[in-house]
């Protein structure tokens, strides 16, 4: 594959992005467009033109026939061998591995994060303990995952990874109601100052990848992994992908409700949804993307959740009184534990990353 | 009538994060305050100044610190320091109270033939309603509008002396203060750990609780 064809696949995964978000945003115009009759009678044009522009195959030689023959044999012989079976295994185990520790590190966001909040919150709603026992619970799951070098799943994990996501799920019901409670109901004021509409959505990610890293680590032989009836490296790195795509849109709701007073403030809407949008590619073309760009971007991405704490950290200082007056403004100040979330998600999608590049390996 | 907030006393927040050198200095300095001191009312005025004081605001239940009114109402005068504005039938502050001290002992003298400190708190208080009401006898008051006087200068004036002072903040759960720490859950019914705590009826022991916390 060229490197042209990859820019122009790269073109084309972030016009569907934008068609995507034209649907969700304005959706009576896009089924406006897609019900007109010039939509059909386009399709049918730009169809023939490609098929008259296509060479036609030419009739293979029949020393090449039988090169390609020995080379299909010598494929299958080397998917069964022990060597690249032991290979495989050793991949899907370690992928599995670092999933379960990409979800700690996602279930501690969340735990530090919902347990200063809430606190915040004074509590007020019994149902408001319910995500630092779930994080607490996910977190240590998660550590005994990544610790745990047997390629196995774990009955114990798995649950509490289930558990988890329902809470997640839960949570979002609790933080739409929250908004709707109040005068003004789904307003901007409503979405800056009322309980966070994305928030719930990191425990549920936690959660899923958590259930990926137990069904990617669970090696049956001559089988990989799947999710949904989809291969576990594609399906976990779309979930990683939409996941990144929805914390931008909390990073970006809360700091444009900060005014980006810092330039760095936007650093987290810029460099994420170019992993984002990476990662989504490679889940739906996995031989037609640069895997190697989109490893770097996730990496670059997992640094940012580590600044974004030390950048956090320093608007606290910024606020009247400093760290000396810790107690007011580790609550009001940029909340420290949101940004390793971004971390948290960008190793999911390294692991996932690996596990597509291994299926592609004797693909 | 119960106190309202048991066992708040905002001076516990002295020496935590809620205040900083600048803070602590402005109260101190008006903690120290001497009721007694007076600079700018002269020994003439000085008794009919306390007499107001103590029929605005009185101060009956004991206390361990009450509030130095007619002093923090002297040394506002003493610094000159104004509110920033003055309401055009009044003359500047300094004047306003020199001349309407003045008309209230003439007023008492016409009334009672005693000044005004020497009544009693109904006669006081008669008086009080009279210039609040603008029906003043004395010529003593010539072109100051009693009413104007009663509203905008004596109760502006100890109101918002006796508001000042962290007696009075105990007494309505007030913070003092918000610098540097100001509040974080600005919400319905809500409460930071440093701020009072309500005794609503049933939760007294509760309020105390809380506010033996305040910090």
């Amino acid at each position: 594959m060229s490197r042209a064809d990859a820019a122009l696949d790269l073109i084309a995964n972030l016009a569907l992005a934008g068609v995507a978000a034209a649907v969700v945003v304005r959706p009576k115009v896009v089924s406006r467009i897609a019900s007109s009759p010039l939509l059909p009678k386009a399709t049918a044009l730009t169809r023939g033109a490609a098929r008259r522009l296509r060479p036609a195959p030419a009739p293979p030689r029949p020393l090449a026939r039988a090169k390609q023959k020995a080379d299909e044999l010598a494929r299958i012989i080397s998917r069964y061998a022990p060597q690249a079976q032991r290979r495989r295994q050793e991949v899907a185990r370690s992928a599995g591995r670092r999933l379960n520790g990409s979800a700690a590190m996602l279930a501690f966001s969340v735990l530090a994060d919902s347990a200063v909040e809430h606190y915040r919150g004074s509590f007020e709603n019994r149902a408001m303990y319910t995500p630092l026992a779930a994080a607490a619970l996910t977190l240590g799951a998660s550590l005994f995952g990544a610790a745990d070098a047997r390629a196995s799943k774990h009955v114990m994990r798995d649950t509490i990874y289930a558990s988890a996501a329902a809470a997640g799920c839960a949570g979002l019901g609790f933080h739409s109601y929250n908004i709707l409670k109040r005068p003004g109901h789904w307003s901007w004021l409503n979405l800056f100052y009322a309980a966070p509409i994305g928030a719930p959505m990191a425990l549920a990610l936690a959660g899923l990848l958590g259930r990926g890293a137990e069904r990617v680590r669970d090696i049956r032989p001559h089988r990989r992994a799947t999710v949904l009836g989809l291969p576990a490296g594609r399906m976990l790195a779309g979930v990683t992908a939409a996941g990144l795509a929805g914390t931008v849109g909390e990073a970006g709701l809360l700091h444009f409700r900060g005014a980006y007073h810092d330039p760095f403030m936007l650093l987290p809407v810029t460099v994420p949804p170019v992993a984002a949008v990476l990662l989504g590619a490679s889940a739906l073309h996995p031989h037609r993307t640069t895997h190697r760009l989109t490893r770097w971007w996730l990496r670059l991405t997992a640094l940012l959740g580590f600044a974004g704490v030390g950048f956090h950290a320093y608007g606290v200082s910024r606020n009247m009184g400093g760290w000396r007056n810790w107690s007011q403004n580790v609550l009001n100040g940029p909340p420290l534990p949101a940004p390793p979330s971004f971390t948290g998600l960008a190793l999911a999608g390294l692991a996932a990353l690996s596990l597509i590049e291994e299926a592609e390996t004797d693909a | 009538m119960p106190e309202r907030y048991p066992g708040y006393d905002v001076l516990h927040k002295r020496n935590s994060q809620s205040w900083n050198e600048q803070t602590r200095r402005v109260i101190d300095e008006r903690l120290a305050i001497d009721p007694d001191q007076h600079r700018f009312f002269t020994e003439e005025e000085w008794p009919t100044i306390r007499a107001v004081c103590d029929r605005i605001v009185p101060q009956t239940v004991a206390r361990p610190r009450p509030v130095p009114l007619a002093a923090m109402v002297d040394e506002k005068l003493h610094r000159n320091s104004g509110d920033g504005y003055r309401y055009a039938d009044l003359p500047p502050m300094r004047e306003a109270w020199r001349r309407g001290l003045a008309a209230l002992d003439a007023e008492a003298r016409a009334r009672h033939r005693r000044r005004f400190h020497g009544l009693g708190p109904l006669e006081q208080d008669a008086i009080l309603a009279a210039v609040q009401n603008g029906d003043v006898r004395e010529h003593a008051w010539r072109d100051l509008p009693p009413k104007s006087f009663f509203t905008k200068r004596v109760l502006h004036d100890i109101v918002s002396a006796y508001y000042a002072h962290p007696t009075s903040w105990n007494e309505i759960g007030f913070g003092g203060p918000a610098s540097p720490r100001g509040y974080v859950r600005m919400y319905f019914d809500r409460r930071d750990p440093w701020e009072a705590s309500e005794a609503r009826p049933g939760r007294e022991e509760r309020a105390r609780r809380e506010n033996a916390r305040v910090g």
